[in-house]
């Protein structure tokens, strides 16, 4: 009795019984002498959704293992609802999981397999089987229940895989690469399914994905990670602000015009007072990226100044140029993830 | 709608929480197996070669008996040897595949990641990949019968074949899934698997003259298949009063050195799984460490 009560004080940590539902503390994982993740730490709240990027090799799905027990740290550790890392049985109590490429056996069907993963979390089998049903319906694939698992497409899988996810009625939900494989319209069916759930379910989701897009679509919070460390951490907002982008690309705004009058838009362009290059930077979707000089004082133009960027916009409407898409580079998460994961590459 | 199905979903689960109609773990995965093992049709597959050998084994000892070459103890005694030796291998390569297979179709980390006990993970498994080998011995007797023709050492055939029998199909059982959970690749395991069968075979194959040395007799001791043989060799053929074993003591004692052997050495392989390496059921098997290290000592010596 008594040491069950040491146990328990010794297990509560950060985040019991509050919104904090992880806290990392500086994970570290040592492959031999190769070092793929160098101290992690990072806080989820309930009800967020965290988008875990980073390019392939960065360290995210070992730190999404470590999160989820499947492997120690060498160092470090972390807390799940106030459950400390070295409670791993009851940590997976708490949380759901879709790992990358998931397999699934084939000849039983969606109920029946729903039902196995209740039962294994301690869930008598009848209500295991009521569980799994409303999750399917939570899903959107209440009328494939019956349905061989190998009759369905990835989507459907990937689907299903979240509902076994969520079996446990999870606390944090951590989904690594959800859409990859999926056609468009999937993905962004699957990114609206994880976050209703997270805001009707109150839970942190833990999503890792290379769709930058849509992971600023989504996500609350964002941690960016290269070689195996944290290059960025807080609101998608926070983080788009925060990261220091060159010059370069604090000047410069990127167009889209026919690809068909892509010469003549970069001829026009060009023209305009202020404007220090133009480059085609995707020719065949008809992007240009127009890059004009520093103001003098640079904090930017006076208000009654008009803005270069405007300059741009008039000079090609007043060509009939018909411009199909503009934005300022820089100002997407994209742009600070390709130049965070740069600098640290060089 | 579906908030209030989630929240009936929440509900029931907190209810669960509490209820002591729960099934363990071992025997969730053991019904899990079992159906796929034999609702897929493979531990039925494997018996069907099973009974096609043990087949052609007791047709050839039927003839031989029919012109006196071999006695019915002795016929005994290799049919039961045979039908213990083929039914290990079914409990081995089924094994064998189990972990490693698991990892190649990406469905253990699923199982990895509910709080399920490891070792009760393991224990499923292994009764599952268990099960064929009952129906083996089953398959067995209705052989046994017709060739012992009435034979007195039928009876001591059926009860040690069928002790030791299951013993080492416990043990090979055990076995597979060692190598199985060392490997990540079901090919790699079943090739291990299947060499290590055929090296516990091998002391068999050596000359007589040879198997009589003193280094021999601890090899064949250690080696449970070959101590099985030696075991059931000499309470089924030497015991016999018109075989005359009484007169040598030394073999007697030897008997229970083999009987011993084949116990010890099978504790040890299922103490080894269950004590010290179910309990770590890892997402990914070390032998793909093992084999790369090999592969980079191989490159660095060229």
């Amino acid at each position: 009795m008594m040491q069950n009560d040491i146990q328990n004080i010794d297990s509560k940590g950060p985040g019991a019984a509050s919104d904090t539902l992880l806290v990392a503390e500086e994970l570290r994982k040592v492959y031999g002498e190769r070092v793929a993740l160098r101290k992690l730490s990072f806080t989820l709240t309930a009800g967020r959704v965290l988008g875990f990027l980073g390019p392939n090799g960065a360290g995210k799905t070992t730190s999404i293992r470590i999160l989820t027990t499947m492997l120690e740290p060498t160092s470090g550790r972390f807390f799940v609802d106030g459950i400390s890392s070295h409670y791993p049985e009851r940590i997976r109590r708490k949380i759901g999981v879709l790992p990358e490429g998931l397999g699934f056996p084939k000849q039983i069907n969606a109920i029946a397999y729903l039902t196995y993963f209740g039962q294994l979390y301690g869930r008598p089998a009848a209500d295991a089987r009521e569980v799994g049903l409303s999750l399917l319906d939570n899903v959107g694939l209440q009328n494939r229940a019956k349905s061989p698992i190998g009759s369905y497409s990835h989507g459907m899988r990937q689907r299903l895989g979240i509902a076994r996810a969520l079996v446990n009625d999870p606390r944090i939900l951590f989904l690594d690469e959800p859409t990859l494989g999926l056609d468009p319209r999937g993905q962004h069916e699957l990114l609206m399914l994880i976050q209703r759930l997270a805001r009707e379910r109150n839970m942190g989701v833990i999503l890792s994905s290379h769709l930058l897009s849509e992971i600023e679509g989504i996500c609350d919070d964002v941690v960016i990670m290269n070689a195996g460390q944290v290059v960025a951490h807080g609101t998608v907002a926070e983080v788009v602000g925060q990261t220091q982008l060159n010059a370069n690309q604090r000047n410069a705004v990127r167009i889209r015009v026919p690809a068909i009058l892509i010469g003549k838009a970069q001829a026009i362009l060009e023209a305009v007072p202020d404007v220090k290059q133009v480059t085609p930077a995707d020719a065949a979707a008809g992007w240009l990226v127009a890059e004009f000089s520093e103001p003098a004082d640079g904090n930017g133009h006076s208000p009654e100044e008009s803005h270069p960027a405007n300059s741009l916009l008039q000079a090609l409407i007043h060509a009939g140029i018909p411009i199909r898409g503009f934005e300022a580079a820089g100002g997407r998460l994209q742009d600070v993830f390709l130049e965070l994961t740069a600098e640290v590459i060089q | 709608m579906n908030s209030e199905l989630a929240a009936k979903g929440r509900r029931i689960g907190q209810q669960a929480e509490v209820s002591s109609r729960r099934a363990p773990v071992w025997w969730l995965i053991f019904q899990q197996e079992f159906a796929e093992l034999w609702l897929g049709g493979r531990a039925l597959n494997l018996l069907i070669l099973f009974s096609v050998l043990l087949s052609i084994t007791a047709f050839l000892l039927a003839t031989n008996a029919d012109l006196s070459l071999t006695p019915p103890p002795l016929a005994e005694e290799i049919l039961v040897q045979a039908a213990i030796t083929f039914g290990l291998f079914i409990g081995l390569i089924i094994a064998a595949e189990t972990v490693s297979g698991e990892r190649e179709r990406a469905t253990l980390e699923g199982l990895l990641l509910t709080p399920s006990s490891r070792r009760q993970i393991v224990a499923g498994k292994f009764l599952a990949a268990l099960t064929p080998w009952p129906a083996a011995m089953l398959l067995t007797v209705p052989y046994m019968i017709t060739l012992a023709q009435g034979d007195p050492a039928l009876l001591p055939a059926l009860i040690w074949g069928g002790l030791t029998g299951t013993i080492l199909a416990a043990a090979f059982t055990a076995l597979g899934l060692l190598v199985s959970i060392w490997s990540n690749s079901s090919r790699i395991s079943l090739f291990v698997s299947i060499l290590l069968y055929l090296t516990c075979l091998l002391p068999s194959q050596l000359p007589g003259q040879v198997q009589a040395t003193p280094a021999l007799i601890v090899v064949q001791a250690v080696d449970p298949v070959e101590a099985m043989n030696q075991f059931l060799n000499r309470v089924i053929v030497n015991s016999l009063p018109q075989v005359g074993i009484g007169s040598n003591p030394g073999a007697e004692d030897l008997t229970w050195l083999y009987l011993g052997g084949v116990v010890a050495v099978s504790a040890l392989i299922i103490g080894l799984l269950f004590v010290v390496v179910a309990p770590r059921l890892p997402l990914e098997g070390e032998g793909a460490g093992f084999i790369r290290s090999i592969t980079k000592r191989m490159e660095a010596s060229r």
